[in-house]
């Protein structure tokens, strides 16, 4: 029963996902409304991006330096820390925050929205709601997902560097050259192209849930629950094909 | 030039245009979900400037059918007709033309809880492709939510309005594009006695004012009795009867007294 | 409302910008560092082997990195041509008969390619160059020599340790070095010699001051026969120089008996040459065998993974070295016997 379950809402999200394909890309354009999503859901998600980030870097720095004084590399530190941060951290961390704060909003946003019918309402207002709130969020999440996961990268890297000078002393140019020498394509690219599909599944899902929330109020915070539990889980799921993919791609 | 509302039910208004037109016709029109009948071989008529109640119990399919007529949800079997427009032909654009001239008055309000009530009532006119400007648009804002009597209250977010208010502003924005058939789905709803007496005094003075076509769906006697021209009882997914209120509580039928009792 | 929009689309643009200028500028500091923004030119390099050299390995002259590998392809069963791209602002500086040569960025870093200039003079390399190239020194085999030092260093541990028990058998030696009273009548002899040169001086003055009398006088004749008593004093003189030489001739002659004397300890340390030999040997291998286990020991402990390894090592000889100091060991004895 609960396999049938499983595979009746994988199939259910996967047409959602298709729908945004065939219906999220025609006219009439929601430009104005993208933008918005856009700012609420990029910008204003920066400050707590930003703080994990700051963290991660830091902790991870601090965490790393005695392991790596035992074996004499502590100038390896920036090498490692930054490879970490770029191809891993950076961009699942974000995600798994991403999804917490977008993923639940969305899900809360839009369940209310149809618990009281505002979907329904803005449909009859001449407005297709599939493609003014679903396909403007999930652009939104999938374009703005991946310059949060930047900027948390180089958040990281800087609270790295601040972890590296509280016991020592590093320059920026040393540090940064002792990243860039760890750092080549193959780690950056296939890292900024994961967090694309990061964000267009935390945003599909979150917006899944909502749009098709039932039962009330209740319902509403099913959505938003759901839409973290099951946009993290995807998330990992997504992150072990991105390092399966990139392996047959030779750029790991 | 604004007509004194009348609190008692009122003799079918003077018709505009052709006298007795009929501007939407539901005919026997079937849906269900799964093995749940909710609709079955339902027909109903509305004339140009009549107010029809569709009379029923929670969970009759009411909604069901309001929704089948502005075409949120797609109908089994029969035709459903509005402003001489096939509904279940019509495509998109048809479709939201159509949805232009139709106001919906949702159960919930549906308001827009993140915009304020100007850009709540700007909403449906901009999404429509009226062109106005900006003069214009003040214009209809102000005179819609005077229409409804809440004129101070464009700037106010929906949270910060009672429930009679939301109704009110919900009601100001169908009557923002000045539609010729409004739906009202259960108006009075979840609002005390006295507040719901207002907003059926409301739906009455709005059809006098602008010559509306009123189809409201309800359960609450006092809201047909104040509104309705014709009254149509849904039973078991079937227009069970039909006639106006008092010719209805005169009938000695146990379904139909049901109602009325 | 809608100069809060346009509030906000700014913003936006801002963040956005900014997110795209990091990466923008990650990509374009990476292209660099892989030449992919500068113009290159091509030239090559056949190996035998390649140590795992990857494409996008750096080349590097003088420790400068001057390029990346482009391209590694099997020639045939023996050899591997490589082709890497090179920064053209560097072609004056790499010459024709410029040696490649495969290697390492530290113990376990990054394959790379090595330029070394030839000492010879010669025209810049021009694109399609064919490098000649040095066989590579390969971890397997600097471990490989320190495999033969440690085997070394175990058949040399092995003969000293052989050599201190011999010593420690040697009754000779032992006697030699315990015998007090040998080194008493030693020091006791050269008492002697000391007292009797003493006299020779006093001796020598004597004569020297009767000369210079004999000089000033009334003239050495007259002198002589007249004071009976110079006569006398000579006399006397002459008798004490006779006894001193004497003395000093038969403290001689015992100290060359001690030595000839095939039984003493002193002469079988000596005269032994294969002894003597032998320790010679053994201590200049005990020399050499030390540089090369520092050698390679130095060379491991560039080797982070092994760091923490002979951090304690270190601490552990420290301790041992104390020990050692308290009580002087065999090998210490035989140094000091040798001298």
């Amino acid at each position: 029963m609960s396999n049938t379950a499983l595979l009746d809402e994988t199939g259910a999200m996967t047409r959602f996902a298709g729908r945004f394909f065939s219906e999220g890309f025609r006219p009439r354009y929601e430009i104005q409304e993208l933008l918005r999503q856009c700012y609420i859901i990029g910008y204003q998600s920066l400050p707590l991006v930003g703080i994990t980030g700051f963290i991660m870097g830091m902790v991870l720095t601090l965490q790393s330096r005695p392991t790596m004084a035992q074996f004499g590399a502590e100038s390896w530190i920036p090498t490692m820390v930054g490879l970490t941060i770029i191809r891993e951290m950076g961009p699942i961390i974000t995600a798994l925050i991403f999804a917490g704060k977008i993923g639940s909003s969305i899900g809360a946003e839009l369940g209310s929205m149809r618990v009281t019918e505002q979907i329904d309402a803005m449909e009859v207002s001449g407005t297709n709601p599939f493609k003014y709130l679903v396909a403007t969020r999930v652009i939104a999440t999938t374009l703005m997902l991946p310059v949060l996961t930047v900027m948390a990268d180089a958040i990281a890297l800087f609270a790295s560097y601040l972890g590296i000078n509280l016991k020592g002393v590093t320059t920026m140019a040393l540090f940064t050259n002792n990243i860039l020498t760890g750092l080549a394509f193959g780690d950056v690219v296939p890292a900024v192209i994961k967090t694309f599909f990061f964000g267009f599944a935390i945003g599909v899902i979150g917006c899944y849930k909502g749009y098709n929330s039932e039962k009330g109020t209740e319902g509403v915070g099913q959505a938003a629950n759901s839409a973290v539990v099951v946009s993290s889980l995807v998330i990992f799921i997504l992150d072990l094909l991105a390092v399966q993919i990139t392996g047959l791609l030779g750029l790991n | 030039m604004t007509p004194e509302p009348t609190l008692q039910p009122a003799p079918a208004p003077p018709a505009p245009g052709k006298p007795g037109e009929v501007v939407m016709t539901v005919d026997h029109v079937s849906k269900s979900f799964g093995d749940n009948h909710v609709l079955r071989d339902f027909s109903l008529t509305l004339g140009r400037g009549e107010n029809v109640v569709v009379l029923g119990k929670s969970g009759s399919g009411k909604s069901v059918l309001i929704k089948c007529i502005i075409g949120l949800l797609p109908y089994d079997e029969g035709t459903i007709t509005v402003l001489g427009q096939d509904v279940a032909s019509l495509d998109h654009v048809a479709m939201d033309q159509l949805r232009a001239r139709v106001g919906f008055l949702f159960q919930s309000n549906a308001l827009y809880d993140s915009m304020t009530v100007r850009e709540n009532l700007l909403f449906p006119l901009r999404r429509h492709w009226l062109e106005h400007s900006a003069e214009e648009e003040e214009k209809l804002v102000c005179q819609a939510l005077d229409d409804v009597g809440l004129a101070n209250t464009a700037n106010m977010m929906p949270v910060e309005l009672s429930g009679g208010m939301r109704k009110r502003i919900a009601l100001a924005r169908t009557l923002i594009l000045r539609p010729e058939i409004i739906l009202y789905d259960e108006p009075t709803t979840g609002l005390d006695p006295i507040t719901a007496r207002e907003i059926d005094q409301l739906i009455r003075e709005v059809q006098h004012k602008y010559n509306t076509s009123s189809l409201i769906i309800s359960h609450d006697m006092n809201c047909v009795r104040l509104t309705a021209d014709r009254v149509a009882l849904l039973v078991d997914g079937r227009c069970y009867a039909e006639g106006t209120y008092d010719e209805l509580e005169q009938r000695d039928d146990p379904k139909i007294h049901e109602f009325f009792a | 409302m809608t100069e809060s929009t346009t509030a906000n689309n700014i913003r936006l643009g801002l963040f956005v910008l900014v997110g795209l200028a990091c990466l923008v500028i990650t990509l374009f500091l990476l292209g660099r560092k892989q030449n992919l923004f500068s113009s290159s030119l091509q030239v090559q390099a056949d190996f035998r082997n390649v140590s795992g050299l990857l494409t996008g390995n750096n080349v590097r002259l003088a420790g400068i990195n001057v390029g990346t590998v482009r391209r590694i392809r099997i020639l045939n069963d023996s050899t591997v041509r490589v082709a890497m791209d090179l920064n053209r602002d560097v072609r004056p500086y790499v010459k024709k008969n410029a040696i490649a040569s495969i290697g390492t960025d530290g113990l376990v870093g990054n394959t790379i390619i090595n330029l070394n200039a030839s000492p010879e003079p010669a025209p810049p390399v021009v694109a399609g160059d064919i490098l000649r190239t040095k066989s590579p020194l390969g971890i397997d085999a600097m471990l490989g020599t320190l495999n033969v030092s440690n085997k070394n260093l175990v058949g040399i541990t092995k003969d000293l340790r052989a050599m201190t028990r011999r010593l420690n058998r040697s009754k000779a030696l032992w006697s030699l070095l315990e015998d007090e009273q040998l080194a008493r009548n030693f020091s006791h002899s050269m008492s002697h010699v000391a007292a009797t040169t003493d006299l020779l001086q006093a001796s020598a003055r004597d004569v020297q001051l009767l000369t210079r009398g004999v000089r000033q006088g009334r003239g050495a004749a007259g002198y002589l026969f007249t004071d009976t008593a110079f006569a006398g004093q000579m006399h006397h003189a002459t008798r004490q120089l006779a006894k001193t030489s004497d003395t000093l001739a038969s403290t001689v002659a015992s100290l060359k008996r001690q030595v000839s004397n095939p039984k003493g300890p002193l002469n079988t340390l000596l005269t032994d040459s294969t002894v003597s030999r032998q320790l010679k040997q053994s201590v200049e291998n005990v020399a050499q065998g030390t540089a090369g286990f520092s050698q390679s020991m130095e060379a491991l402990q560039h080797n982070f993974l092994l760091r923490g390894y002979f951090r304690r090592q270190k601490r552990k000889q420290a301790k041992q070295q104390q020990a050692a100091e308290k009580q002087p060991t065999p090998d210490k004895q035989a140094q000091a016997a040798k001298q």
